[in-house]
């Protein structure tokens, strides 16, 4: 089946060659603010449409298109580039867009230096943001932009963004991060940079009086993020950028230097690709689990059986929009688990089969009900989640060993005891006729 | 037989014989027939539904015993009960009722009568008290006559002590396990008299059937020797003795284990030890016996004090020794509740907890077994009259069970058959003396005094010694029914000396006329009348109820079913998932499992005090530290028993405390019972309720909208008479999912965490549009370099 599979599905994803799909659906409700030009956004939409992807435009105060329809989400991905808007219309609110999340549909937001709406949101995804009218601001490298205007020095090294990106222009707010293990940076600032108040730059002083306390409250340095990935625990993808500017077609085309073009198209590629659950997308295909030398699933496993437990990952492969078996994860763990784990062990790739992670190990001596546990974690990859429960049993009644070397006293004292007693039988029947005889023999003479 | 009035002479003694054997088994059906018919209260006025909790369990046990056969149920481990840990049911249970009921399943369907496996269990119960009443039957006879145990049969036929066990529906251990210690009994009476190996080993086959029915085996396993005790010390050492003993002992215990829940306790449990110390010291008096045949009496002497001193110590301290090594376990907590009563409440609330562990209220005697508990005294008296091998047991049965079941309330049911044995002795003596026609010697009444003297020594005298009961009295007809007297006469005739003023013996003694008999026979007849009301109206109004079903009286007076218990169980069992695990308190899981079918965290079977605790303890802390524990073990569904609404005063806030205490017995630090408490020490659910309460997920998940339900009105808690707070508990981390027609159970789904990672408090109030308070960057006192 897995071969056939193999075989057909390059075939399927020839049709659409060179196109890069989401692993989730093709439709984006993009939420545009009348006061943005579309024509501003120009080249990245025209990106979005090249890949394959439907955009639906829609101003935030229309009431039409839906985004959730009888509580079904109506389209696979929302973009909301709404940074100023207070108002929206009256389904869209921030706990509407929480639930499409849930309902695994993925958002791009984007936030301003304006207390919105999408402010108060963010601090649901464990964002801190800086108050109101506070953008961010870096007076470094020298450069002829306002303050506002930042180049960004992208990660070397971030499983989302692509590599040797250039730098990245930035204007908006920074976010300072919670502690929620599911936020994601993909952008942080600048160790130069702080958030500060860009009209009359007097943020110099609270700057000063900030670090002396230790940094205390302050919105500086690159422990904040300005583009933050959140994946929620039903892989539903959020992402959250500092200011709309950076998809513009005007920072698009802007040089970094001298006939250096910007990374930001690059990396609102990568942005999108990951938001829209192109990359980074893994799944467990199945799991199995068998005694060792046998092939079929067990209702329940006695204790201190071998058991094999085998699990398929794929990953999701954006141009040929299909599953392909994925082999890279080197760092996942088996849980067999009833309350706390009884065995953590590495469940490690099979060399030679692709996609196939298996480990052989013995149940505990411990009956109970156990689970199979895969929890792979990790930041900015989907998150592997797999229970199955299966029961372990103690020996049947026929299953235990049948002679104990322990136990011989008992074996020699039983079978001592029987013939003991035959033997006292025996003489006990013999003796007593002798004497019947000699009485006999008396009673004759 | 003592014969009252003269047979007519042609009439052949095979005919009597006959004649009086078919009266029996008439009689002996008719109780059948009685004691069936008075537990079927249940099924008429209810339907045929299993009862209670433990049955449930018993039912879900049979019914995989009989779908899948006995090998299967042997090893049956139950991945649904005690989730996660799992039950061994087969090595935990005790196999006798199921095995039995299985069986005659079996049989019928061999037979092309296809019975619902249900229908046996529920009549399973009454089918034995059949049995137990000719078991009774049999018992009696040896002790008395026939005619006695025609009573006792009657007496336990419909007693309600043991009927309360053995309704119809009541499908629990005790069922049979009644008939089996009243059989073993029997048959261990039968092999002390007879000193046969046949009927030891019968009673060996009977205790193993005992063993493998019911926790209440170790009653036989400590009776008997107890009684094989009591007769060595009272001189009374015979080979026949020697023989019923030993067969007893060791094929019973050889038998009793084989059954896997029993295994090495026999002969590694404190309970047992009795039994084997009995044994060996027979041996030792045995062979004690054998050395004086052999050695002169005086060497004799020596050699029994040197050797009984040296064994005794030697005994006693391989016994303490073992316990000190722990191959002999020490004495359990439940056996320590037998002689403190206060221990469990101390020790271990999980046993206290229970309310038919509690000491038994005295009431409950006289309504258990309304006028045998006043004759009872009798009939132990007159055991002491005769005082033969049998007797002695039955006093010592009588003095045990006396102190068991005022110990606690469920042990009631090993003293009634005793008190119907002891009870039927009495009553069948009264009528034996009373209908006796024979007058006392009056002939010379004329002259009494004349022949006072010489009289006085002999007839005052036989009746009281009654084995030598030579007549001499001058009237014919009296000499021919005094010389067919047989002891028990003579021994009725011996109370009503000791009863008479004990003056000189010179006035006859025995009833007189025809209306002093009337009298007192009206009298006894119209005890017994009223015993069978008694018993009638105590069945049908107290004990036929099957409390998964409970019936309230409409203002008409018609019967108005409450049914919310069912309800509720078959929404889980429709509207959830199969794997679904539901948490409850212990009392309702074998409910769960047997009518939701669903996994449970703990169940009737107590065995794990920790899981108990933990449960206990998410019930008695707040949603924030009960939430994690729910998620552990992968709880989806809380059912709480709520009885505010209409009164059920059996519910989850009355049994609270016990759960605070459990817990607390485990985790002393987080649960402490005075927190429960208002300062002046109420237990309090309205306004005044203490935090603690307040907080609990116990309370919020009871009266979670519960104000809502009187409009605007003042709801008031009908069970505690309290008024409840109008602002009712909010609950964060749970739903409320379903709650039946009378509020009765309760039951609620618990949240999955939250996507976005936060806790479910913050998350609930973002829902509800609140906003959050604004938040600083996390303070790094080093400077991020």
């Amino acid at each position: 089946m897995r071969f056939l599979r193999t075989l057909l599905l390059p075939l399927v994803a020839l049709a659409s060659l060179a196109v890069a799909r989401s692993s989730t659906g093709d439709s984006i409700l993009v939420l545009l603010d009348p006061s943005l030009q579309r024509d501003n956004f120009s080249i990245f939409f025209g990106d979005l449409e090249k890949q394959g992807y439907k955009l639906t435009f829609r101003s935030p105060k229309e009431t039409e298109p839906q985004i959730i329809k009888d509580d079904v989400a109506q389209f696979a991905h929302v973009i909301v580039f709404a940074p100023d808007t207070k108002s929206y219309a009256s389904d869209i609110t921030p706990q509407t867009l929480v639930s499409l999340l849930n309902k695994n549909t993925n958002l791009l937001l984007a936030l301003s230096t304006k207390q919105t709406p999408l402010t108060s949101l963010a601090s649901e995804f464990s964002l801190i943001l800086p108050p109101p009218g506070t953008p961010l601001i870096s007076h470094f490298p020298q450069r002829d932009t306002p303050a506002t205007v930042i180049p960004v020095e992208p990660p070397r090294s971030n499983a989302v963004l692509s590599p040797n990106l250039a730098p990245v222009w930035f204007s908006g707010v920074p976010q300072a991060l919670g502690l929620n293990p599911m936020l994601v940076p993909l952008l942080k600032a600048p160790a130069q940079s702080f958030a500060s108040d860009a009209d009359s730059d007097s943020g110099a002083d609270a700057l000063v009086e900030a670090a002396e306390k230790g940094g205390e409250g302050l919105w500086a340095g690159s422990q904040l993020s300005l583009v933050t990935g959140f994946q929620a625990l039903n892989n539903g993808r959020a992402t959250w950028v500092g200011g709309v500017d950076m998809f513009t077609d005007e920072f698009f085309n802007k040089e970094v230097a001298k006939g250096k073009p910007s990374g930001n198209r690059q990396f609102a590629r990568d942005v999108t690709a990951w938001t829209f659950q192109e990359s980074n997308v893994l799944r467990i295909d199945t799991v199995e689990h068998h005694r060792v030398n046998e092939t079929l699933p067990r209702e329940t496993y006695t204790i201190n059986d071998r058991v094999t437990y085998t699990a398929y990952i794929s990953k999701y492969n954006p141009e040929l929009d299909l599953w392909e078996p994925y082999s890279g994860i080197k760092d996942m763990q088996l849980e067999f688990t009833m309350l706390d784990p009884h065995i953590r062990t590495a469940l490690l790739p099979v060399p030679g089969e692709p996609g196939k992670y298996s480990v052989t190990f013995r149940v505990p001596d411990r009956h109970g009900v156990f689970k199979f546990v895969v929890d792979y974690k990790r930041k900015g990859s989907t998150y592997l989640e797999s229970t199955t429960v299966v029961p372990v049993v103690p020996p049947r009644h026929d299953e235990y060993p049948r002679f104990l070397s322990a136990a011989w006293p008992y074996y020699v004292g039983a079978f001592s005891t029987s013939a003991a007693f035959v033997i006292f039988v025996a003489l006990w029947l013999g003796g007593d006729e002798r004497e019947l005889k000699k009485n006999k023999g008396s009673k004759a003479e | 037989m003592p014969l009252a009035y003269a047979l007519p002479s042609n009439l052949s003694p095979a005919t009597v014989a006959n004649t009086s054997s078919l009266l029996r088994i008439i009689a002996l059906s008719l109780i059948s027939g009685a004691a069936i018919a008075s537990r079927l209260f249940a099924v008429i006025n209810f339907e045929s539904i299993i009862h209670e909790f433990d049955p449930w369990f018993n039912y879900r046990a049979t019914r995989v015993l009989a779908e899948k056969g006995f090998y299967e149920f042997w090893n049956w481990f139950d991945p649904t009960a005690w989730y996660p840990l799992g039950r061994v049911v087969g090595g935990t249970i005790y196999p006798g009722l199921m095995a039995t009921s299985g069986v005659i399943y079996n049989v019928l369907h061999a037979l092309h009568l296809p019975v619902d496996i249900r229908n046996i269990c529920v009549l399973l119960a009454p089918g034995f008290s059949a049995l137990t009443a000719w078991s009774t039957y049999m018992f009696t006879k040896e002790m008395k006559d026939e005619s006695a145990g025609l009573l006792a049969a009657a007496f336990i036929g419909i007693a309600p002590g043991y009927i309360s066990r053995s309704v119809a529906g009541s499908y629990d251990n005790e069922a049979i396990a009644i008939f089996l210690l009243m059989f073993t009994f029997y048959c261990w009476i039968k092999a002390l008299k007879t000193g046969s190996a046949f009927f030891g080993t019968l009673t060996a086959l009977f205790y193993f059937y005992m063993v493998a029915a019911w926790g209440g085996y170790a009653f036989i396993t400590n009776m008997i020797p107890l009684h094989a005790l009591t007769l060595i010390l009272m001189g009374r050492f015979s080979s026949r003795l020697y023989v019923a003993y030993s067969s007893w002992y060791a094929i019973g215990t050889l038998a009793s284990m084989q059954v896997p829940f029993v295994g090495f306790q026999p002969v590694r449990t404190s309970e047992h030890m009795a039994a084997l110390g009995v044994f060996g010291l027979l041996q030792i008096v045995a062979f004690a016996e054998l050395v004086r045949t052999h050695v002169s009496s005086k060497h004799f002497q020596s050699i029994l004090y040197g050797s009984v001193i040296v064994i005794g110590v030697l005994g006693a301290l391989a016994f303490a020794g073992l316990t000190y090594k722990g191959w002999i376990a020490p004495w359990t907590g439940r056996f320590y509740s037998l002689w403190d009563t206060g221990y469990a409440k101390k020790y271990i609330p999980i046993i206290a907890s229970v309310s038919e562990h509690q000491p038994t209220a005295w009431p409950s005697f006289f309504m258990d077994l309304q006028f045998l508990i006043f004759i009872f005294p009798a009939g132990v008296v007159l055991c002491f009259r005769e005082l033969r091998d049998e007797h002695v047991f039955v006093i010592i049965y009588a003095v045990v069970a006396s102190y068991f079941a005022g110990v606690m309330v469920r042990l009631m049911l090993t003293l009634t058959p005793v008190v119907c044995v002891a009870a039927a002795v009495a009553f069948s003596s009264l009528l034996d003396t009373y209908v006796d026609p024979v007058e006392p010697n009056v002939s010379n009444g004329a002259a009494p005094s004349a022949e006072a003297d010489a009289a006085a020594d002999s007839p005052a005298s036989i009746p009281s010694t009654g084995s030598g009961a030579t007549p001499t009295a001058p009237s014919k007809k009296a000499k021919k029914a005094v010389s067919a007297d047989s002891s028990s006469s003579g021994l009725a005739s011996g109370i009503v000396a000791a009863i008479s003023p004990s003056g000189k013996g010179d006035k006859p003694r025995g009833i007189f006329g025809l209306d002093t008999r009337a009298l007192v026979l009206v009298n006894a007849l119209g005890m017994l009348l009223f015993f069978v009301l008694h018993c009638t109206y105590v069945t049908s109004s107290a004990y036929s109820s099957p409390s998964v079903v409970l019936a309230s009286t409409n203002p008409d007076g018609s019967q108005h079913i409450i049914d919310d218990f069912r309800e509720a169980y078959y929404w889980l069992r429709q509207n959830t998932p199969k794997d679904a695990v539901v948490m409850s308190w212990w009392d309702y899981g074998y409910q769960i499992a047997g009518m939701a079918d669903r996994p449970t965290l703990v169940d009737n079977n107590t065995w794990n005090n920790t899981h108990i605790a933990t449960v206990g303890k998410a019930m008695s802390s707040s949603e924030e530290v009960a939430y994690p524990i729910l998620r552990k073990h992968d709880v989806d569904y809380v059912l709480v028993i709520f009885g505010g609404l209409i009164g059920y005063s059996g519910d989850d806030i009355n049994k609270f405390l016990w759960m605070v205490r459990i817990a607390q017995g485990v985790w002393p630090d987080e649960i402490q019972e005075p927190n429960y408490f208002t300062p002046k020490g109420e237990y309090r659910i309205d306004d005044a309720a203490p935090p603690a309460m307040k907080n609990s997920l116990m309370y919020k998940m009871s009266y979670y909208r519960f104000a809502d339900l009187f409009g605007g009105n003042q709801a008031v808690d009908r069970v505690r008479g309290q008024q409840v707070p109008k602002q009712g508990p909010t609950l964060d981390h749970l739903d409320e999912a379903f709650t039946s027609e009378n509020w009765i159970v309760r039951i609620y789904q618990v949240k999955k965490e939250d996507p976005l990672g936060r806790d479910l408090k913050s998350a609930n109030a973002f829902e509800q549009g609140k906003k959050r308070k604004k938040t600083k960057p996390l303070v790094r006192r080093k400077a991020v370099v």
